[in-house]
């Protein structure tokens, strides 16, 4: 069983698709592992979609296009459509829909499947794919641990998520299980280890950045904390 | 200029009219279509490339993605952008709805969200990428999308309606022949609403069927 789910705020600002790439990949990731948040986010995307499309009183109020609108539709009707159906979508491509590390294969969650384009990299039992997800503010990866292994204690200035996606591990705290979603805080530490090995995802050194939405990112005085 | 304005609410159900109509379209005087009557039109553009129902899709949706995209967007000038963007994979991608997952405003909300946030990312990272359908999926399954051909199918899919069993001939011929709604027809026939979409899955099913039959 799932012991740890992203908290509330975070699912809720993930369907409003405010959250940075790297977080939405996390909780995105979690849900297809887990049943319960999936459902959420189901219940969120119908009041999100309720709340955006249906207090919008300026649409109710004006029947016609204004003509910006009518001549993008006429543009449409009258050549658009036809050409996407006369050049049909190049086939679709699913990605990369299973990793293997030291002999070890894993299926990947959908949402990294056109994410990796990098080699995995490690010392010893530890093994990391870094994700380009162009954000500078923090860093995501997947992580492999091979049977036995243990990640040395590590400080973080901000926060940092793990991900369990596929084995198992345990740190000071728990055992975790795939799908568990842990994220701490600057003032807790961690060294997880794992008897089977395990793949986990991970986003670390983060300060403030991935549990807020993008409006507070761009608040200036959120910079200065860095 | 085509015609796209607005006509009478009566008019809608004018028989076999729409059928033949193909440009020149009839909206009725109200954006606000309901649940049912928005399925109805996603199942058209999907299965018939019905771009009559696609006009009225984009009368009902275009001015909210716009309300939505000037709030999300609007330093960036791209809110139209976004309705483009938007209306493009709903017709591109109308094969992935399925009615059984969620009601199609849900599903117009998440291809335009997801639209919205890689041109965010393109806006503020640089990134020419498109991660958004991968993050929420559009409710496909992963095989659909490789199927994608076998589903986009146009006008001639009626032509082998005549092949189709009397009771699920009736239905599409009602829905799509004489442009009645599925409750209209559910109490013509005095059959449960239920009764009337699953004889028009099969019945669309079956149509697909025979069009790959015919074009292998
Ligand atoms: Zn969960």
């Amino acid at each position: 069983m799932i012991k740890y789910h992203p908290q509330h705020e975070l699912l809720s600002l993930h369907i409003k698709g405010e959250l940075p790439l790297s977080m939405s990949l996390a909780i995105s990731a979690h849900a297809e592992l887990c049943d319960i948040c999936q459902q959420k986010l189901n219940r969120l995307t119908e009041c999100e979609t309720a709340a955006t499309f249906d207090n919008n009183t300026e649409s109710n109020i004006s029947v016609d296009l204004d003509s910006e609108m009518s001549s993008l539709l006429a543009h449409m009707m009258q050549d658009t459509l036809d050409e996407l159906d006369a050049n049909p979508a190049q086939p679709y491509n699913e990605g990369v829909t299973e990793v293997t590390v030291k002999d070890q294969s894993y299926p990947l969650p959908r949402a990294f499947r056109h994410q990796i384009n990098a080699q995995w990299q490690g010392i010893g039992k530890v093994s990391r794919l870094r994700l380009n997800t162009g954000e500078e503010q923090s860093r995501a990866s997947l992580l492999h641990i091979a049977p036995q292994g243990e990640i040395p204690e590590h400080t973080h200035k901000g926060s940092e998520l793990t991900l369990l996606l596929a084995g198992e591990f345990s740190d000071e705290y728990n055992t975790y299980r795939p799908g568990d979603f842990m994220l701490l805080d600057e003032n807790h530490q961690h060294s997880p280890k794992t008897m089977t090995g395990c793949l986990c995802y991970t986003i670390v050194d983060a300060p403030l950045y991935f549990t807020k939405g993008f409006s507070k990112l761009l608040n200036p005085i959120g910079e200065l904390l860095y | 200029m085509e015609n796209f304005q607005s006509q009478t609410a009566e008019n809608r159900y004018d028989k076999a009219s729409l059928a033949k109509n193909n440009g020149a379209t009839q909206l009725s005087n109200t954006n606000e279509l309901d649940a049912e009557q928005l399925a109805e039109l996603m199942l058209k553009v999907a299965n018939l490339r019905c771009k009559v129902s696609f006009a009225k899709l984009f009368k009902h949706f275009g001015p909210k993605i716009s309300a939505f995209g000037n709030q999300r967007l609007h330093q960036q000038g791209l809110a139209m952008d976004l309705v483009q963007e938007t209306m493009t994979r709903v017709w591109t991608k109308a094969h992935l709805y399925s009615e059984d997952k969620a009601a199609v405003s849900t599903w117009v909300f998440t291809v335009m969200r997801n639209q919205c946030f890689d041109m965010l990312r393109k806006v503020q990272h640089n990134k020419e990428d498109s991660f958004g359908d991968d993050i929420w999926p559009l409710f496909e399954s992963d095989d659909a999308e490789s199927n994608e051909d076998d589903f986009k199918l146009s006008g001639t899919l009626l032509r082998h309606v005549d092949e189709l069993p009397p009771l699920q001939r009736q239905i599409v011929q009602g829905i799509y022949m004489q442009e009645m709604t599925q409750q209209e027809l559910a109490d013509k026939l005095g059959i449960p609403i239920g009764t009337v979409k699953s004889r028009l899955r099969l019945g669309l099913e079956k149509l697909k069927g025979f069009m790959e039959k015919h074009y292998d």
